[in-house]
């Protein structure tokens, strides 16, 4: 990223253009004030200065979630959940962070034909030729897109291969790579149909390197949160090869080989056998070579642990919950779904019945066939959609010979990325946020999606592009996939026999965003006992010492698709805490074999692929094993390209037992951009955690001695307070990027993250506790904590900063300038400091994003989180027009909005029985750093664990 | 010498106070009225017409910002009432065509100030108690400097542009009721 500039303006020049503007104020003419544009015709409903909200749906890979979308004057600004879905309401990392891409100003603006500049119809018209004369000439057209959750773009496709009989079409989603998840489900159950997995009513959850707890997942964090406190309490054992933020939350974590977790799902099974549930027939002897005890000396496992999360799976029974991470191979799973089968999870904590219609993917050996086929010349033309080959297809040699293959390719995206550099026709795409679909996330409900602005660019939804070459091929069709798409829900899923005009079903289903509906009955299915004997066999191996390598999507930028997303590459990892980057993750036992430290350069080989990237020294990495995110390395994009190593090529070999990982020191360094780099608590009371079974004892509360020599301070109307239950937090960092696109905070580069200057209101810390072999994991979300006896206030030397009579800590912009007394003096590190004019360095289309209820902070001026006080001054206007008090959770400021896990909770404390004054008398609660005096506002609820042993050994 | 000195002296202290006097942001703000491209009339609207201030800035009950009312507002009336007008004509053509109509602004605040026009009408303060005599104004200017200081007397002692029946007796005061 370039280096911001403010306007070159020298002390001279300024005095100057000073003493001309005095000249010229002197004189009589005065400053003009710009012009006022009012609507010619004011459409119904828009009200210059309010703000309205769409509902609207996000796909993201095999995951969609509903969203609200809040625009002013016609442009979206915030993206948040959509309160009326079902299984949790809030939006996943990305959706949050999808404005950024409607803005990016590296969006192709217009088609383009062989490089050149193009218009629609000339684009449209060319490729119609191409597949009239591949349909005439009897040749198919591959058509490669990503997961297919819509049923309208579903039955698209259908009509679109019926007019174009040789059309192949492939999903393909790079991060699943083999999808083997897919592959084990159809094995097993002759279905491929991936179960809703229900954490909210698990009391038991074993994740083998499952990450149930990303941001990706609200839905989970949801479940799970809610089974985290002093009435219900749930256990999660987790077991990995890398740190997750599953494997943080977890009340037993063990770091284990991911080629393992099928054989620990086999001895389980067999231990569950031992403990009176009867393995199905035919498995005793399939299982007999997997073996608790042994496993436990194989990694160097406390034998009694797994003995013991036996006993808590059989206690447990039915409200178990046992699940695989998408990477595991299909063995793990296959021992999973047994499992679940067993403890009769199966219709319960794990439901079928409430899954989506199965959208089965590309196997690998599915697209190597295709693209040995394309290489070979047998499609007349490709058309990719959303998948990006160029970047994520493993075998970078195979896609160069498919490229020069297809004689005619067509790229729909939103990017020059890497694969429309190898296309003939780019078409440029809608952003989500400017298209309409649907989507059937589950049995039981559809999710709508409509456009929350009209489209910035000469672009079109992809849909619309296939409808153009349906209506060239000569199937009649509506004019758009608007139409197409009321069409479909007219004739389709409108309930026969309604009563009720279509006209209206479909706007209050658009208003909604969502529709609830019957699901399809159909039987339970059964677990094939044999198919699970074959694939138990074929995990019985183990695989040869030395390292394996464990790939997965990124938690910020995931699998690569919004890597040009500044918010997302600002967001730390959030364990590493690393930005800007991935790092390949080293247990600390191997690094101090191989000499390695934070940053080292080194050269990871697997079988003949090598790159060189640098090293993170991971407490709580499983002995040999490596792990890294994908998502980075991309070739093109002004904020993703070159940030990072491309780990796509690796994707092949990491995910085949035999091939040898291979990780050497280079003796080259490279500098990290850490946003945390110290990771211990040092003893002090930062964040607390209590084992559950001692909960109620209410030792651990310190009292402080807090006399004060300050006049006592008198909040007359209200007293506003936080309070953070640090047991429901998972720590995925929505809130992270809710508070920065809600109140305008810039990303700054991973230049300046070097310096310590990253812009955050809100951060979540992580502190590691014991031994780094296997240490706990703490994490707690930090802001402002509007202290009544801020010690910033008292330093600040032109009172820019003071107390309101509501408890706010203020920070007048305008008043600031810039000494940063009040951040050397906060004991928090929760003030940031605009060291560059970062406004002026942001290009005009992504300033669209900013909320113009906030200001945009200039250069040299110090800036904090403000309990969104615009937020707070809104409903303050709202009840008052309304006529009535402001009540408890009228208030929402957008971390607490975005929390998927209701960890934030916001309100008056004035008001003895809202909820967080209720919270902050709670007996676990407590104020960070409370002994210093300042009366932080923000009440923190101790994190609650559930370990099997209540807690003994802490 | 004493004689130069003293009236380098003065020249300096006179320059210094004409340019403060010059620069005075109250002589800058107050009385500004740009022409605008119709010279639309408030003494004959809100005067002789008595047409309600909320009948066309309708927004300042609902909306953070009172709002200039959409061309179809006037049109509403203009399409049978003096359509001989040359001024009315512009603004039929504007309105049939689809075209925009750039008005001047006259009031304007800098970015940091976050002013909300709902409270303010709701607790019934007059319009004209910051803009004037808008009713006696044939060109819309400004009279009130709009500095931090009118918005904190006001606010100090609100009684004399309330209601007599309300009962608010302060407005907010901290910086955070305006700037964020």
């Amino acid at each position: 990223m370039a280096e911001p500039t403010g306007p070159e303006l020298s002390r001279r020049e300024f005095l100057g253009v000073l003493g001309a503007s005095a000249g010229l104020a002197a004189g009589c003419s005065r400053p003009d004030r710009g012009e006022l544009v009012p609507f010619t015709r004011r459409p119904d409903g828009a009200r210059p200065g309010t703000a309205d909200f769409y509902a609207s749906a996000c796909q993201e890979g095999r995951n969609v979630c509903g969203v609200l979308v809040r625009t002013r004057e016609g442009r979206p600004i915030h993206v948040q959940g959509n309160d009326r879905q079902p299984f949790g309401a809030k939006a996943s990392l990305r959706a949050i962070a999808g404005l950024m891409d409607l803005y990016d100003p590296d969006r192709l603006p217009q088609p383009f034909t062989g490089g050149m500049a193009s218009s629609w119809p000339a684009a449209e018209e060319s490729l119609v030729s191409v597949l009239l004369e591949a349909r005439a000439g009897g040749k198919p057209v591959l058509l490669l897109t990503g997961a297919l959750l819509s049923p309208t773009r579903r039955a698209l496709l259908k009509d679109l291969q019926k007019a174009l009989p040789g059309l192949v079409h492939a999903a393909w989603e790079p991060a699943l790579g083999g999808d083997p998840e897919s592959a084990a489900l159809l094995a097993c159950f002759g279905d491929a149909r991936r179960p809703r997995l229900r954490l909210d009513r698990a009391k038991l959850i074993l994740a083998l390197d499952a990450d149930l707890l990303s941001g990706a997942r609200p839905e989970e964090i949801a479940g799970f949160a809610a089974n985290r406190g002093e009435r219900a309490m749930n256990r999660l054992y987790a077991f990995e090869g890398g740190m997750s933020l599953t494997g943080a939350n977890a009340d037993h974590r063990v770091p284990w080989r991911p080629s393992r977790a099928a054989a620990l799902g086999f001895a389980l099974a067999r231990a569950l056998g031992r403990r009176g549930i009867p393995l199905p027939a035919g498995l005793e002897t399939a299982l007999a070579g997997f073996e608790l005890g042994a496993l436990a000396r194989e990694q160097g496992v406390d034998p009694a642990l797994l003995e013991s999360l036996a006993d808590d799976l059989r206690q447990a029974g039915s409200s178990a919950l046992v699940a695989a991470g998408p990477g595991l191979p299909p063995q793990a799973h296959a021992a999973v779904f047994l499992l679940n089968a067993m403890l009769g999870a199966q219709g319960h904590t794990v439901d079928a019945a409430a899954a989506a219609p199965a959208e089965p993917l590309a196997g690998r050996e599915e697209l190597d066939r295709l693209l040995r086929d394309a290489a070979r010349g047998k499609f007349a033309a490709a058309l990719f959609w959303q998948a990006n080959p160029a970047y994520a297809f493993p075998d970078a040699a195979l896609w160069k010979a498919a490229a020069a293959g297809l004689p005619y390719k067509v790229r729909i995206g939103m990017h020059a990325d890497e694969t429309a550099r190898d296309c003939h026709l780019v078409l440029p795409e809608h952003h989500w946020l400017e298209s309409f679909n649907d989507f059937e996330p589950a049995a039981d409900f559809l999710l709508l999606q409509q456009p929350a602005v009209s489209p910035l660019y000469d672009t079109r939804q992809g849909e619309d592009v296939l409808l153009a070459a349906l209506r060239g091929l000569g199937g009649a069709d509506p004019a758009d996939y608007r139409h197409y798409l009321m069409e479909r829900w007219r004739r389709e899923v409108q309930p026969a026999g309604s009563l009720v005009p279509f006209e209206r079903f479909w706007s209050a289903a658009l208003h909604e965003g969502v529709l609830r509906r019957e699901p399809v009955a159909r039987p339970p299915r059964r677990l094939d006992p044999a198919a699970v004997a074959r694939l138990a066999g074929q995990a019985a191996p183990l695989r040869a010492p030395g390292f394996e390598l464990a790939l997965g999507p990124a938690d910020g930028v995931g699998d690569g698709r919004q890597a040009n997303n500044g918010w997302l590459q600002e967001l730390p990892d959030p364990i590493t805490k690393l930005s800007w980057g991935n790092a390949v993750s080293v247990s600390p036992t191997d690094a101090s074999r191989l000499g390695l430290v934070d940053g080292d350069l080194a050269r990871l080989t697997v079988g003949k692929t090598a790159a060189v990237l640098p090293v993170v020294v991971q407490p709580g990495q499983a002995v040999g094993v490596l792990s890294a995110a994908l998502g980075y390395g991309r070739a093109v994009g002004t904020v993703a390209g070159g940030v990072g190593t491309d780990l796509y090529p690796f994707a092949d070999a990491a995910a085949d037992a035999g091939t040898a990982v291979k990780l050497e020191k280079t003796g080259r360094r490279e500098a990290l951009a850490f946003v945390q780099r110290h990771h211990k608590m040092e003893g002090r009371d930062i964040v607390r955690s209590l084992p559950w079974a001692a909960h109620g004892a209410g030792s651990e509360s310190k009292q402080h001695d807090l006399s004060t020599l300050y006049p006592p301070q008198e909040f007359p109307k209200h007293k506003w307070a936080m309070a953070v239950d640090l047991s429901r937090c998972v720590g995925c960092q929505s809130c992270v990027l809710a508070c920065q696109s809600e109140n305008n905070v810039p990303t700054v580069g991973a230049a300046r993250v070097l310096r310590g200057r990253e812009m955050h209101w809100l951060r979540v810390d992580r502190y590691y506790e014991g031994d780094e072999r296997s240490p706990r994991v703490l994490l707690q979300p930090m802001f402002c904590q509007q202290c009544d006896h801020a010690p910033c206030e008292t330093v600040c030397p032109v009172a820019a900063t003071n107390h309101s009579d509501e408890g706010l800590n203020q920070m007048a912009y305008n008043r600031c300038v810039g000494t940063r007394y009040c951040a050397n003096n906060c004991p928090y590190k929760v003030r940031r400091f605009n060291f560059f004019e970062f406004t002026a360095a942001t290009p005009e289309s992504r300033r669209l994003a900013f909320n113009p209820e906030v200001t945009v902070r200039p250069r040299g001026v110090m800036e904090k989180c403000t309990f969104c006080v615009q937020r707070i001054q809104e409903a303050k206007s709202a009840a008052k027009a309304a006529g009535r008090e402001l009540r408890d959770g009228d208030i929402e400021p957008a971390c607490a909005a975005a929390c998927p896990a209701g960890a934030i909770v916001f309100g008056d404390r004035r008001d003895p029985e809202s909820r967080v004054s209720r919270l902050a008398r709670s007996a676990r609660g407590y104020r960070v750093l409370e002994e210093l005096g300042v009366r932080p506002a923000v009440t923190y609820l101790a994190d609650l664990r559930n370990p099997a042993d209540g807690g003994k050994d802490g | 010498m004493r004689l130069v000195l003293a009236a380098s002296g003065a020249a300096v202290l006179l320059v210094v106070l004409g340019v403060g006097w010059m620069t005075q942001p109250d002589r800058i703000s107050r009385g500004y009225a740009p022409a605008q491209p119709i010279p639309f009339s408030h003494r004959l609207h809100a005067g002789s017409l008595a047409i309600p201030c909320l009948h066309c800035h309708a927004g300042a009950e609902k909306s953070r910002s009172a709002g200039i009312p959409s061309v179809e507002t006037c049109m509403g009336c203009h399409r049978v009432t003096r359509t001989d007008q040359p001024a009315i004509k512009r603004l039929a053509e504007v309105y049939d065509s689809g075209g925009t109509l750039a008005w001047k602004r006259v009031h304007s605040l800098p970015g940091h100030v976050f002013f909300d026009h709902r409270p303010h009408v709701l607790a019934g303060v007059a319009c004209q108690t910051c803009h004037g005599p808008v009713a006696e104004m044939a060109v819309m200017r400004q009279t009130m400097s709009m500095r931090m200081g009118n918005c904190l007397s006001c606010h100090r002692s609100p009684r004399p542009a309330l209601p007599a029946d309300s009962r608010i007796t302060r407005a907010p005061e901290n910086c955070y009721g305006c700037h964020r």
